[in-house]
């Protein structure tokens, strides 16, 4: 009875507001019978053009805003050579990059898609301000390890790694990893499987490090996200990431005429595409 | 004579490559790179690298650089020009391949410059070559031979004919000035100026030659032709009657008497003295509040600008209009003010002074030439490339990551140790205390080392930290190991002894980490550095901090400078121990006046490992690069 009284004064309350807009809508209505039936119909044609519009722009954006591929790595590990033998496959003398080089690329697998190959530089000044920019739209992520000196380079090479990860990590659609160890025509370059070892031991011991860092001057920022299981040893494939090893050599086994031995490395690229 | 010549595009690639000898080149210019480039120390163009001495300019147009390298113990004077002609031919011949955005165009385009180079090489070698001395002119040919001797008496009438022809020359002279000046690179107005003196100079030297040669020549005339028009002024301003000296000298006494009239002896009466600007505060003679005086102070620098601003307005919107729109690119006169501007603002930011014109020259050389976007002004453009180049500075070059290098050192069964050195009152036995409480929190077994022999209480200082550490970390809850204990030796002994003793007692009981707290010394107190000196040299600790206040200011330059340099003078090793990183210390009383770490940061290259904001022992920070730029590139 309360249940009927209420809702027939809902009703009511309802129909009260319904009668103040009441007139409004039928002066509307009669306003737009009045008028030439074309007027509504072009309105109505705008309204769904815009939306298309709108529709198609965002799906354009999501999908081309993520065509990049990003060459990263320490200083000296090869990235501008391999971007060079990407491109062209010829050799060519390089310096220290100081900004980034980016250049369209042809994946050669049956659609022929086009991606952005992004060269960013390695020294520990201009990294993380070149990730920063490049990340939002990377698709996929070339990290890479100059595995001659690697033994040597162990620390630096995991802290950055692991400051690429936890950034990519934070990102909505995560990249595709491949960490490609090159200079692999060196003698005393290590492999990949070895790499992998040191460098999941590693990343285990930064992560108990990094965490336990002072924190930064304005606490605004978050906790650094937490890599793999905290239990067990690290290992990347408790990552939500997709990371891939491969060995590759920019310079070729035979000096600078040769070709480059990035197969491996191409057609990882043509998976991704 | 050149090493090398290479031109490379910013992004990496070498487009074309001159090698005088069989040396690689990429050593050399890597270095140059990494420390001139990089560092933001670009504002002069030559940098010094072993035997070689490197010139080097930048295309900011075309993202391109072009490096020349010759032994450093040859002076070659025409390397400048050499540089500037090759910049330009480059330019102008590879144009299209050069100007596009994607690297393919560099890639794919062959760049067959050599013989242009070598032709551009021989030119400006041939022109610097020391002509064989002029022989003296014989007395005929001189001027003077043939004027007829009539011309040369002097008398009261040929002063006016002779000062018509000095003023012809001067004029003459002015306009071969005024070219070189003005003109920017215009080959034509050089060569004029050149062919005078026969020799190819750089344009200043040539310029500052000429002046003098003008002031030996014309004596006080071009003097008083260069300075009439600043004369001007001021002689406008005066208009006081020249005082006539009456040739042969009267001297009579009251003529020469220009005292002011005086009535009685008594000293004129002086202009009434304004009360209230001497007593200066408000009211009642009471001390105004410090708002007051703040908002009085910002009155009087806003007067002054806004006259000006209020002239410039019109001029400027249209300015303002042109530079928005269109591809404009960047000249000095256009980011002169902008730079001054910003050069102001980081000085009142509290960096060092030489530091901030260095940062400012070190922008303006990276952004000179370059192709501004449409809607993007000059002072943005500016203002975006100093914030890189802030937060370029701060980032740390090197790894910072204590713990981690602490758990190799536990690997290897020897302690780490860090000593902390710096000024009086900086606070480092505090921030030393901080560490260990940190090191301590994860897990770590810390010896501190009292070798701060001088000051009194400071065996004591460290006690009490040690018994407050020990209280929140006592042995029970650590499985029975100390976890924190104090090695002193009291006082006056020698502070590098003590810290030989704390590291042999460290590695016997297995300590984790050694903690070395010195005593402050200033950096101009050389029997003190020389002891610092040595017990660094004697004990390598591991890292060497240097504690330093965010409250300094031009300080902190010199107090590096110093520190590092006597580290240096005193080792015996080849590669000298120098500081390793910065602690930066009461940070929470500067609001956004944080200038000191880039002051410290581009000084030494080194990181700031922690910073320190507060007395207890939880006010320990890392420096976070983006909000001290942020802060201090707030207006």
């Amino acid at each position: 009875m309360a249940s009927a009284d209420s809702r027939r004064m809902g009703n009511d309350g309802g129909g009260g507001v319904g009668g103040a807009f009441q007139p409004y809508l039928d002066s509307l209505r009669q306003e737009l019978q009045q008028r030439d039936p074309t007027l509504l119909s072009v309105v109505v044609a705008l309204l769904a053009v815009l939306l298309t519009l709108v529709l198609w722009k965002f799906i354009r954006s999501r999908r081309s805003s993520q065509r990049a591929v990003l060459l990263v790595g320490l200083c000296d590990s090869g990235k501008t050579l391999l971007f060079v033998r990407l491109l062209t496959g010829l050799y060519r003398d390089t310096q220290t990059s100081i900004t980034d080089s980016s250049a369209a690329y042809r994946v050669n697998n049956s659609r022929g898609t086009n991606l952005t190959l992004i060269d960013l530089p390695g020294h520990e000044s201009l990294r993380l301000q070149f990730l920063e920019r490049f990340k939002a739209s990377a698709r996929a992520v070339v990290f890479v390890v100059d595995s001659a000196a690697f033994q040597r380079e162990v620390k630096d090479v995991a802290e950055f790694l692991y400051q690429v990860l936890v950034d990519s990590m934070s990102l909505k659609n995560a990249p595709s990893f491949l960490i490609a160890c090159n200079k692999q025509d060196i003698t005393m370059a290590k492999s990949a499987k070895l790499i992998q070892q040191q460098l999941e031991k590693e990343l285990n011991t930064l992560r108990v490090t990094r965490s336990a860092a002072p924190s930064t001057l304005d606490s605004s920022s978050a906790a650094p996200a937490q890599l793999g299981k905290k239990g067990k040893e690290f290992e990347f494939s408790q990552l939500p990431l997709k990371v891939e090893f491969v060995e590759c050599s920019a310079k070729g086994g035979r000096g600078d005429t040769s070709s480059a031995d990035i197969q491996d490395l191409e057609k990882w690229l043509a998976k991704i595409a | 004579m050149l090493d090398f010549f290479t031109i490379f595009s910013k992004g990496g690639l070498v487009l074309w490559c001159f090698q005088g000898v069989s040396d690689s080149c990429t050593g050399p210019v890597n270095a140059l790179i990494r420390s001139v480039l990089l560092q933001e120390r670009g504002g002069n163009n030559s940098f010094t690298h072993e035997a070689l001495t490197l010139k080097y300019k930048l295309d900011n147009q075309f993202e391109l650089v072009f490096v020349v390298g010759f032994q450093k113990i040859l002076t070659l004077t025409y390397v400048d020009k050499l540089i500037d002609d090759v910049h330009r031919l480059f330019r102008d011949k590879y144009r299209t391949e050069i100007q596009q955005q994607s690297a393919l165009s560099l890639l794919n385009g062959t760049f067959d410059f050599q013989n242009d180079f070598l032709r551009l090489l021989r030119e400006a070698e041939e022109s610097s070559k020391v002509r064989a001395p002029t022989t003296m002119k014989k007395f005929e040919d001189s001027e003077k031979a043939k004027k007829p001797v009539r011309s040369m008496i002097e008398t009261r009438g040929e002063k006016p004919k002779e000062k018509a022809k000095n003023k012809k020359n001067k004029g003459a002279k002015k306009e071969g000035f005024d070219v070189p000046l003005t003109a920017s690179k215009t080959a034509p107005a050089e060569k004029s100026v050149g062919a005078d003196n026969g020799v190819e100079l750089s344009k200043e030297e040539l310029i500052r030659r000429k002046r003098e040669e003008f002031i030996q020549k014309h004596g006080k005339a071009a003097d008083k032709s260069s300075k009439s028009t600043k004369s001007d002024a001021p002689k406008e301003k005066g208009k006081k009657a020249p005082r006539v000296w009456a040739l042969g000298g009267c001297a009579n006494k009251e003529d020469l008497d220009y005292s002011a009239p005086t009535t009685n002896g008594a000293p004129e009466v002086a202009p009434p003295e304004d009360i209230n600007l001497i007593r200066g505060t408000g009211p009642g003679g009471q001390l105004q509040d410090l708002d007051c005086s703040s908002s009085d102070d910002e009155g009087a620098a806003q007067n002054p600008t806004k006259p000006s601003a209020a002239k410039g307005t019109l001029g400027g919107m249209f300015g303002m209009l042109k530079g928005l729109v269109g591809s404009k690119s960047l000249s000095r006169e256009d980011m002169e003010s902008v730079l001054d501007k910003m050069r102001d603002h980081l000085i009142a930011k509290n960096v060092a002074a030489d530091i901030a014109v260095q940062l400012c020259e070190s922008v303006a050389n990276k952004l000179e030439g370059k192709v501004m976007g449409t809607f993007s002004t000059v002072t943005s453009t500016v203002k975006q490339a100093l914030q890189e180049s802030l937060v370029q500075i701060l980032q740390p070059q090197r790894r910072v990551d204590m713990l981690r290098d602490i758990m190799d050192a536990q690997r290897h069964q020897r302690p780490y140790v860090v000593t902390f050195c710096g000024v009086n009152g900086v606070g480092k036995s505090t921030n030393l205390a901080k560490i260990s409480f940190w090191l301590l929190e994860n897990g770590f077994s810390v010896l501190i080392a009292a070798c701060d022999t001088f000051r009194a209480g400071a065996v004591e200082q460290l006690r009490t930290h040690t018994r407050r550490l020990s209280a929140l970390h006592p042995p029970e809850s650590h499985g029975g190991r100390t976890m924190v204990q104090l090695f002193e030796k009291g006082y006056g002994k020698d502070a590098a002894g003590i810290a030989m003793e704390a590291i042999a007692f460290a590695r016997n009981q297995g300590f984790d980490v050694v903690l070395v707290d010195t005593a402050g010394r200033m950096q101009d107190n050389a029997p003190l550095m020389t002891a610092l000196a040595k017990l660094i040299t004697v004990n390598t600790p591991d890292l060497v901090l240097f504690v330093g206040e965010a409250l300094v200011g031009n300080e902190a330059v010199d107090q590096l400078v110093k520190f590092n340099r006597a580290l240096a003078d005193h080792s015996m090793a080849q590669t000298p121990r120098l500081i390793d990183g910065i602690v930066l210390t009461k940070f929470d009383t500067i609001d956004d006046k944080v200038g000191a770490a880039i002051s410290m940061t581009y000084i030494t290259s080194k990181p700031i490992v922690f910073v320190g904001t507060g007395q207890t022992y939880c006010d320990l920070r890392s420096l976070n690069a983006k909000a001290v730029v942020a802060a201090l590139m707030k207006a």
